[in-house]
């Protein structure tokens, strides 16, 4: 008993952290409203701060020069003292300066432009400062993690209150501060002006204003304050938990949102009093583990203290899910509309034309595995992302453990594929039952689908930003149960989970080529089938009742009960749907990376999943694919690497997408996607324009005919594509373009006379006057772009293919031709453009009756 | 058996009694009106009706179903739904696809055919979506966004998609709030159509004149007690009816009148006012 005593005693040390955050939390929710998902990270980076100057006499800026030059650079690092150690002293004050500033900027940059934003805006908005922050800290700290020196005299206490053990002097330290800070805070706003006036603007904003209250200065002094607490008591705390870690310290968020919530997010004594214990009950597991989960227990000793802050953040809001504190906020706005896809053939049309080209744009053999590696991380991130457009986008619920939904479906497969039989890197066998990969697939898809559910179950109860919480505290409990649990996965320590190729009909369609790089066609083809198939799922949600129904409850729960809308069977079917894409895009991703680990998945992962999808626009399909294309190692970074000579902004990726997340919360909601719809438009119109003749011909035709013949011409540009690639025996380079074009018409007048579609269409004359117009109005165009490429190509002439380069610069030239047609006249219908619209409709998809 | 019937029923907030023993009924074929000043608690009884709001005694019975116990949506799927002041409509859907989602009763693998067939499944319920919107003149703004139309016509939105279930009875909260005289008298004459459609309608408004002129039968409410009943005329000569309603509701005159009488007939109408 006695020892259970003390091991609770020495959690407290722990636990004054987590008691100081959750302080934080309240502070901040009481002063601004927001749930502060990036407290941890500030507390991180003010530790760091002080850690780096005092160990290292070093200051580095919450920022990077991501394109650093010879002659123009943003100051990032200051060297403080050239010995390599600053006094302690000034280290502190600088920390909590920094504190206390990162604090400010985030309040007047962030969240006081957002402050009427939708509640989901405020919450991936504090996701993308702590996805910034943890980046920069990342990139400027590097990843040699130190054990930090501790500012409090750390001997140990002997025979500690009669206990019979040593007892750390820094534990008692850290619990005095917290004590002493956290009463300070609690009089602070029980017993002043100010705290009355927070309180004030907390329950009514309006009321506050017009007794005279600025309720954006409180809500700056309360961020300040919340900001330097956790930054000190990290300073004081941070050496009990060994070495420091960017990923680690932001990780703190979750046992310090159960503490806040223990508190109801309003009392601060009740927080830090709930923080000290989450710590010491979790230390206890902790070190109790070994004894007391054994036997049939096991399963639960890897993961039960990782999991105490879901069951406590669990049970908080189901006790007391409708009497938190709800703040009376002037005006909420809604989240963006969701477009109703339309087109979608077009759309269809323009992505895989684009990928088509994408993947063969590269002649160099290295890069050409590089861009068909980060095609394939491309694909699958967008199967994930489309879990989110429909229960983001859709429903408007958040989760932040998609990730860990894909893990769970990616390690039951590979468990259901196994036989026993060592593999790979996994030497010691894992037994299973050797089922083929689809049906293994399936296993791990339906595994998923049940954790979402049981995921969605909190959904029932409690909304919004709650849920947010649930679901990152659930994230980092699956990875410890599940994915990180030895017992459960039967592999030994660190050892990844093998994944067998899948094959069709005897085919290799795996993502591996024998030289073991990521770069077989056929695996991105299977990509672009799943990839297409999930999106044209979404979309036929987005267009059916089924759709309906969850905009209906995303935009009015009441009255969607009126409707006759089961809101909570419709909420389940959200998580459901979106468990299974997420489980789809977990089996992809498993077949990509062919063996995966708990790191594949981690809970961050999921954050920037989410920011990535909001960013690009997570209220529509399209939104969900170009969110797929954004995140680190997709064509986006890769591409833009290689554009900026190797700025290595791959390694940035993560760091821009939490700054763009930010940015986007703020000015624009509906993220990047309608633009990208708008000049998918004007894209698609481009590709129609490009086969000159073929909708005169089609012209005779309609219905059935009309959609098989724009598949035709869609496969006849994919096709032209690989020619022009892969037709090295045409040896005057320069001819293979018109030879391809000549094949293209020949193409098209044999598919418009084939013994299908009947004889030749009364339009064919017409046909040749539109390709001799076609000439007379683009050639031009056409033909200075492809000068201009050609005599640029020399200049990158060890990566860009000689035949590319002139190619590309035609194609750009075309489609800036067509947008300066569109912007000259100020409105799509141009008369230049008329014919374009006619030839976009031959692609448009049907209405389904 | 009355459609739908109301017995003793009870709201409370607290220790208030928002609807005090309020008994009622609403005959099928019928338009039945409820009336009473602001705070009366004549949302308070809707949303108790229709369960939004917990019933702290009484019973209510929709065609001899007792319905203690049954969430919104089921009430919704007996037949039975409602509109609100506020309107709620869903912004993000079409004024069709408000309709649509209201009118569908999908099964539990509906979505499955909605992902494979799309359109398969609204079949079915195209023709009740275009007589709502036919019957409140809606078509021309079928595919508006409702923010984009203006208010009488979000009004119409709200009333619509309550028909668009082709529910068996209607309560509608106010539904004239806003509207001028001559968009009343026309809801008015739509209301009295539904009967022939074989929909009852339960009717809430302040509009007097609306209330009196199409209404078959007429319950009056004050401080959360049923205070009269009857038909139109009877309600109309009600000298407590005249007190209760008119007396606050009217010009300055009148309630000057109605104030000598109010004391005498107050005590022992409630005295928790």
């Amino acid at each position: 008993m006695s020892e259970i005593f003390f091991f609770l005693l020495l959690g407290l040390g722990m636990g004054s952290l987590y008691a100081m955050l959750g302080a934080g939390l309240v502070v901040v929710y009481k002063g601004s409203g927001v749930i502060n998902f990036a407290h941890g990270a500030l507390a991180m980076y003010g530790m760091f701060t002080f850690d780096t100057a005092w160990n290292r006499g070093e200051f580095y800026f919450p920022w990077r020069d991501f394109l650093p030059s010879h002659d123009v650079n943003i100051p990032v690092r200051i060297t403080l003292a050239s010995d390599g150690s600053w006094p302690m002293v000034p280290s502190i004050i600088l920390a909590l300066v920094v504190a206390a500033v990162l604090g400010l900027a985030v309040h007047f940059l962030v969240f006081k432009p957002l402050r009427n934003a939708a509640p989901l805006g405020k919450v991936v908005a504090s996701l993308g400062v702590a996805l910034y922050l943890s980046s920069v800290a990342l990139l400027n700290f590097g990843n040699a993690f130190p054990i930090p020196k501790s500012i409090v005299p750390s001997d140990p206490i002997h025979n500690f209150l009669g206990l019979g053990r040593t007892y750390p002097s820094n534990t008692l330290w850290a619990i005095g501060f917290a004590v002493v800070m956290g009463l300070g805070v609690w009089c602070l706003y029980r017993f002043t002006t100010f705290g009355l006036a927070t309180r004030a603007a907390a329950g009514n904003e309006k009321g506050a204003v017009l007794l005279g209250y600025s309720p954006q200065f409180l809500a700056a002094v309360n961020w300040v304050i919340a900001s330097v607490l956790a930054t000190a008591m990290a300073i004081v705390v941070g050496p009990l938990q060994g070495p420091i870690t960017p990923m680690g310290l932001t990780a703190l968020i979750v046992p310090a949102l159960a503490a806040a919530l223990i508190g109801g997010l309003r009392s601060i004594p009740i927080a830090v009093a709930g923080g000290f214990a989450l710590g010491a009950v979790r230390t206890l597991l902790d070190i109790k583990k070994q004894d007391w989960f054994d036997g049939p227990l096991l399963w639960l000793q890897d993961g039960i203290s990782q999991s105490v802050p879901l069951l406590v953040i669990v049970a908080v809001l189901f006790l007391r899910g409708h009497s938190l504190p709800i703040r009376g906020s002037v005006e909420e706005k809604r989240l963006p509309l969701s477009p109703q896809p339309t087109r979608m053939l077009q759309h269809a049309a323009v992505w895989i034309v684009m990928v088509a080209l994408l993947a063969n744009f590269w002649q160099n053999a290295g890069l050409r595995t590089v861009f068909a590696g980060a095609l394939q991380t491309t694909l699958v991130f967008s199967i994930i992302m489309l879990s989110m457009v429909v229960l983001t986008g859709y429903i408007g619920q958040i989760s932040l453990a998609q990730m860990s939904l894909c893990g769970m479906a990616a390690f039951m497969m590979s468990r259901m594929m196994a036989d026993g039989l060592p593999r790979g890197s996994n030497l010691v066998p894992v037994g299973g039952p050797n089922f083929p990969w689809p049906l293994a697939a399936l296993v791990g898809v339906i595994v998923a689908v049940l954790v979402g559910l049981l995921l969605g179950l909190p959904a029932l109860r409690i909304r919004g930003v709650q849920l947010a919480v649930v679901t990152i505290a659930a994230a980092i409990a699956i990875q410890s149960i599940y994915l990180e649990n030895d017992e459960l996965t039967k592999l030994r320590a660190g050892v990844p989970a093998f994944i067998k190729t899948p094959t069709l009909v005897g085919i290799d369609i795996g993502a591996r080529s024998g030289r073991f790089q990521n770069e077989r066609p056929a695996f991105a083809i299977f990509l672009v089938v799943v990839l297409a198939l999930v999106a044209y799922a979404v979309s036929n949600i987005r267009r059916t009742g089924t759709g309906r129904r969850f905009l209906a409850v995303r935009a009015n729960e009441r009255a969607a009960a009126a409707a006759g809308i089961n809101v909570a069977r419709t909420k389940l079917l959200a998580f459901g749907i979106s468990a299974a894409i997420a489980g789809i895009g977990g089996v992809m991703l498993a077949f990509k990376q062919v063996e995966v680990s708990s790191a594949n998945f981690p809970y961050l992962a999921s954050l920037a999943v989410l920011a990535f999808a909001y960013l690009a626009g997570i209220t529509s399909v399209n939104g969900g694919i170009v969110g797929g294309f954004l995140v680190a190692g997709a064509l986006i970074p890769v591409g833009g690497n290689y554009l900026l000579s190797d700025a290595n902004l791959e390694a940035y990726a993560v760091l821009f997408g939490g700054l763009g997340l930010v940015v986007t919360a703020i000015i624009h909601p509906s993220g990047i996607a309608p633009f990208f719809a708008g000049a998918w438009r004007v894209m698609g119109n481009w590709v129609c324009r490009m086969t000159p003749g073929a909708v005169t011909l089609r012209d005779g035709y309609g219905g059935q005919r009309r959609r098989e013949l724009s598949v035709v011409l869609l496969a006849m540009w994919v096709g032209a594509a690989l020619f022009v690639y892969n037709a090295t025996f045409i040896e005057p380079m320069h001819w293979r373009i018109p030879l391809t074009m000549l094949l293209l018409w020949i193409a098209t007048v044999i598919a418009a006379t084939s013994g299908r579609y009947g004889p030749f269409s009364p339009n064919f004359a017409g046909a040749r006057d539109e390709w001799a117009s076609w000439f007379r109005r683009y050639g031009a165009w056409a033909g200075v772009g492809y000068v201009l490429g050609w005599l640029i190509w020399p200049l990158r002439v060890d990566t860009y293919s000689k035949l590319y380069m002139p190619l590309l610069g035609a194609g750009l030239a075309l489609f800036a031709q067509m947008l300066y047609m569109q912007t000259r006249s100020g409105e799509p219908h141009d008369e230049a453009l008329t014919d374009a619209e006619a030839h976009a409709d031959e692609l448009e998809f049907e209405e389904v009756d | 058996m009355a459609l739908l019937e109301a017995h003793g029923v009870t709201v409370s907030y607290g220790g208030l009694h928002a609807n005090d023993q309020v008994d009622l009924e609403c005959e099928k074929g019928t338009l039945v009106g409820l009336i009473g000043p602001n705070g009366a608690g004549k949302t308070t009884f809707i949303d108790g009706i229709t369960g939004f709001t917990p019933i702290a005694a009484g019973r209510v019975t929709f065609d001899g179903q007792d319905l203690e116990g049954l969430t919104p949506d089921r009430r919704a799927h007996l037949g039975m739904s409602r509109t609100f002041q506020s309107l709620e409509l869903f912004e993000d859907l079409t004024v069709r696809d408000n309709l649509f989602a209201a009118a569908e009763r999908p099964k539990w693998h509906s979505f499955l055919r909605d992902i494979i067939q799309p359109g398969a499944n609204e079949r079915q319920y195209v023709t009740q979506v275009e007589w709502a919107m036919e019957l409140l003149d809606l078509a021309d703004h079928a595919d508006a966004l409702p923010a984009d139309i203006s208010h009488g016509q979000r009004k119409l939105v709200g009333v619509a998609r309550t028909l668009a279930a082709r529910p068996r009875l209607v309560l509608l909260d106010e539904p004239a709030a806003g509207l001028d005289t001559a968009e009343s008298q026309h809801l008015g004459q739509q209301m009295r159509g539904l009967l022939d459609e074989d929909i009852s309608v339960f009717l809430i408004d302040h509009d007097m004149g609306l209330v009196l002129s199409v209404c078959d039968y007429i319950y009056v409410l004050d401080f959360g007690r049923i205070i009269a009943s009857g038909t139109p005329t009877e309600v109309r000569n009600d000298p407590i009816v005249i007190q209760a309603y008119l007396g606050e509701e009217a010009g300055e005159a009148q309630a000057r009148d109605a104030e000598a009488v109010r004391g005498l007939t107050r005590d022992g109408g409630s005295s928790d006012g």
